[in-house]
């Protein structure tokens, strides 16, 4: 795959840079190979990968799959060294390795000019290629030259997209670019575009999986797939890989992998949507419970954070309504994605220390909500009448006395309301972390449907979950609130 | 010995100047009454004695204690001193009796038993036993007011401050306030009553200062004032307010 999507490219150009300035990926480059047997024998290497791009990666009853996955597993094996698999989308990987999060990348990547700059490539061990697939039912679209006048869709920034886009002129036809294969094929069955192009492993595998198409032309040749690890870390390692992958070559192992996924797949008998209920449950469960943990973490943090600088907006030292402001400016006027990149790609390359992704995702989600706390914080103790804070002072109790047992009383019972909210969004908000890799409810579908191309299923699914969760919740709190708060 | 003494007392919000340098003796056990037009600075005032609001000049002295030091407690000073507002300024989310407790308690004054025997003592007092486990929104204006009364006395003050205490009350209910005040009085508390009441001035108040733009205009007995008026501002103020 070719992707190289104007994020990445701009995340990792903006990492390098940072990286360079404070000297992190200047490691020695010119390190000498070492003895790849001794070298790597008993290690373990945490390796990164996609999070579904089928065939090559994909989950199949909660286990990662695919060739890459066999591969890596296989050559670990020939080779005598373990892996960790980190299932993490192919942006978040690329940048993973950047920031030495990771110790290499597999992910159906094509060895390109641009990546060799930041990346040490392995031997190829795929040769890729673009194809063209229609809607099953479709008999007019039978070559390039049917489409003139049509639409077609191709995934951003890919090798089927620049190849569409070369012969456009020629067929007379529109290129749409989407994020992801699942979406492409649901466009084209949907008809809004009448074909697709697609890397030729990932469209033969989806027709296999009854995504509802069929390819109509051969496979165009395109490029070649690469391991690859940071430039100049790790050369045992990808010494290993390419011994370990000439071994496979030697024994059949290698073709038999590629055999298992392309030649002969099982095609998957289509279950119904209950089928896709039941099988799905237990990824989504599990995505469930660490959203909730996620949420459950990051409010408890934000309400200590929001306690804190709420009562600095209101303190009478300067400095410290200095602090709260330009913590609550920063957080309120910086989008929580780029929260959510920055300390988990951008925080280890200042500080060279890496962060898991647990930790990284309550790190953004607390430091979000606890500026907006700190506004409802804020709010509620402003809301009480001045008149009782005077009433309380007047009869000779202290700052803290008259806060604790006459303003915050008050003010909590007017917070109230807008606390429950913003537990609300959090938990919402939980989903932006599928983006560096967090395996919670929305990651967990992304990872369902682009392996079954069921999307319109699945999200109603996930988006079933979510209501159903988050009304729960208000519904509980809304009790507890009058409960407490009459 | 005066329990009360301000010299040269300004206060400014910014730049407006509201208070244009005061001065007052006030003896243990004297009733004094504000009058003046709104705008006149009386609140301000009064708000300077427990330092609500702060001092711009001047010295104020209260039982011995000068505000003016900055590092002169003021919680403690402000348990000699009680304070009632025009707006009552109860803890809504309190029972009435809760609301007298608070502060013995907070203050450690108190074990909570004696404290809630004082509490009983001081509403039976304000005539208002059967309250105690009222929430302020079950009762009426001046049922609040006598609240707040003895939620100040609770503290055991040598001085009680009245911000304009009956000005928001309905007219039937000011006189269960005054008559509580009156009983006070009576007892030989010291007290500053800002009031718009000349009625309640004249009766109880050992003497009455007027007050107009931030200067003591003139003062006396009630008599005296209200009978006798020297300076034509007082004189135009009483005409047409009596």
């Amino acid at each position: 795959m070719f992707r190289a999507g104007k994020l990445s490219v701009a995340v990792m150009a903006l990492l390098a840079l940072g990286g360079g300035f404070l000297g992190v990926s200047a490691a020695a480059a010119s390190q000498p190979l070492a003895q790849p047997q001794a070298a790597v024998t008993g290690e373990t290497y945490v390796i990164g990968t996609d999070t579904t791009f089928a065939p090559f990666e994909y989950r199949k009853d909660g286990e990662l799959t695919g060739i890459d996955m066999d591969l890596i597993r296989g050559i670990a094996k020939s080779q005598g060294f373990t892996v960790e698999i980190k299932s993490l989308g192919f942006d978040a990987a690329l940048q993973a390795l950047q920031s030495n999060q990771v110790d290499g990348v597999i992910a159906g990547m094509s060895i390109t000019d641009e990546r060799e700059l930041i990346f040490d490539f392995s031997d190829p061990y795929f040769d890729s290629g673009v194809q063209m697939a229609v809607a099953e039912d479709n008999t007019e679209i039978t070559g390039y030259s049917d489409l003139a006048g049509e639409t077609v869709v191709a995934k951003r920034g890919s090798e089927g997209e620049t190849f569409a886009n070369s012969i456009k002129d020629e067929y007379d036809f529109t290129v749409k670019a989407l994020a992801d294969s699942a979406t492409m094929y649901d466009d084209v069955k949907a008809g809004n575009s009448v074909a697709v192009f697609d890397d030729y492993p990932v469209l033969a595998y989806g027709i296999n999986q009854n995504n509802g198409l069929k390819s109509v032309t051969e496979k165009e040749q395109g490029s070649s797939y690469g391991f690859a690890v940071n430039k100049g870390q790790n050369p045992e390692l990808l010494a290993a890989f390419n011994t370990g992958l000439a071994d496979l070559k030697d024994n059949g192992e290698y073709q038999a992998i590629l055999d298992t996924y392309l030649e002969q797949p099982a095609p998957a008998a289509a279950s119904g949507f209950f089928g896709l209920l039941s099988d799905s449950m237990p990824a989504l469960m599990k995505g469930l419970g660490l959203t909730l943990l996620a949420t459950g973490l990051s409010i408890l943090i934000a309400l200590v954070l929001g306690v804190l600088f709420g009562f600095f907006t209101v303190s009478e030292s300067r400095v410290l309504r200095g602090i709260a402001s330009v913590y609550v400016s920063i957080f309120r006027g910086t989008p929580l994605l780029v929260q959510a990149f920055f300390f988990y790609f951008g925080l280890p390359q200042l500080t060279g220390q890496s962060i898991d992704v647990l930790t990284a995702g309550v790190l953004t989600l607390s430091l979000n909500a606890g500026a907006y706390m700190t506004e409802i914080v804020r709010g509620g103790i402003q809301s009480v009448d001045p008149g009782q804070t005077e009433a309380g002072r007047s009869l000779g109790l202290g700052y803290v006395t008259t806060m604790r047992r006459v303003v915050l009383p008050q003010a909590v019972k007017i917070m109230t309301p807008s606390f429950i909210n913003q537990f609300v969004m959090t938990l919402k908000d939980t989903s932006l972390l599928a983006v560096i890799g967090f395996a919670e409810l929305t990651y967990q579908g992304q990872q369902i449907y682009a392996a079954n191309f069921r999307t319109g299923e699945t999200l109603l699914i996930v988006a079933a979950l979510y209501f159903i969760v988050i009304n729960l919740l208000t519904m509980l709190s809304n009790k507890l609130d009058k409960r407490f708060n009459k | 010995m005066s329990k009360i003494s301000v010299k040269g007392l300004r206060k400014s919000f910014g730049s407006n100047e509201v208070l244009k340098g005061l001065d007052v003796e006030i003896t243990e056990g004297e009733v004094v009454c504000v009058i003046g037009p709104s705008g006149s600075g009386k609140s301000t005032f009064l708000r300077c004695l427990n330092k609500l609001d702060e001092l711009s000049a001047g010295t104020v002295i209260v039982d011995g204690f000068n505000l003016s030091d900055k590092t002169v407690d003021l919680n403690e000073v402000r348990q000699h001193i009680g304070m009632v507002f025009q707006h009552f300024n109860l803890f809504p989310h309190m029972t009435v009796l809760q609301n007298i407790m608070l502060a013995p308690t907070e203050l450690k004054r108190e074990s909570k038993a004696d404290a809630r025997a004082t509490a009983l003592k001081l509403l039976d007092r304000v005539g208002l036993a059967d309250k105690a486990t009222a929430r302020p929104a079950q009762l009426s204006g001046g049922q609040k007011q006598r609240v707040a009364i003895a939620r100040s006395l609770a503290v055991n003050p040598d001085i009680m401050l009245f911000d304009e205490a009956t000005s928001a009350l309905d007219p039937e209910m000011v006189g269960e306030v005054l008559q509580v005040i009156r009983d006070l009085a009576a007892e030989g508390m010291t007290m500053v009553v800002v009031t718009h009441e000349m009625g309640f001035a004249r009766e109880v108040a050992d003497r009455v200062i007027f007050m107009a733009d931030g200067v003591i205009v003139e003062e006396g007995t009630p008599a005296q004032l209200f009978g006798n008026p020297q300076q034509e501002r007082t004189q135009d103020f009483l005409s047409k307010v009596l």
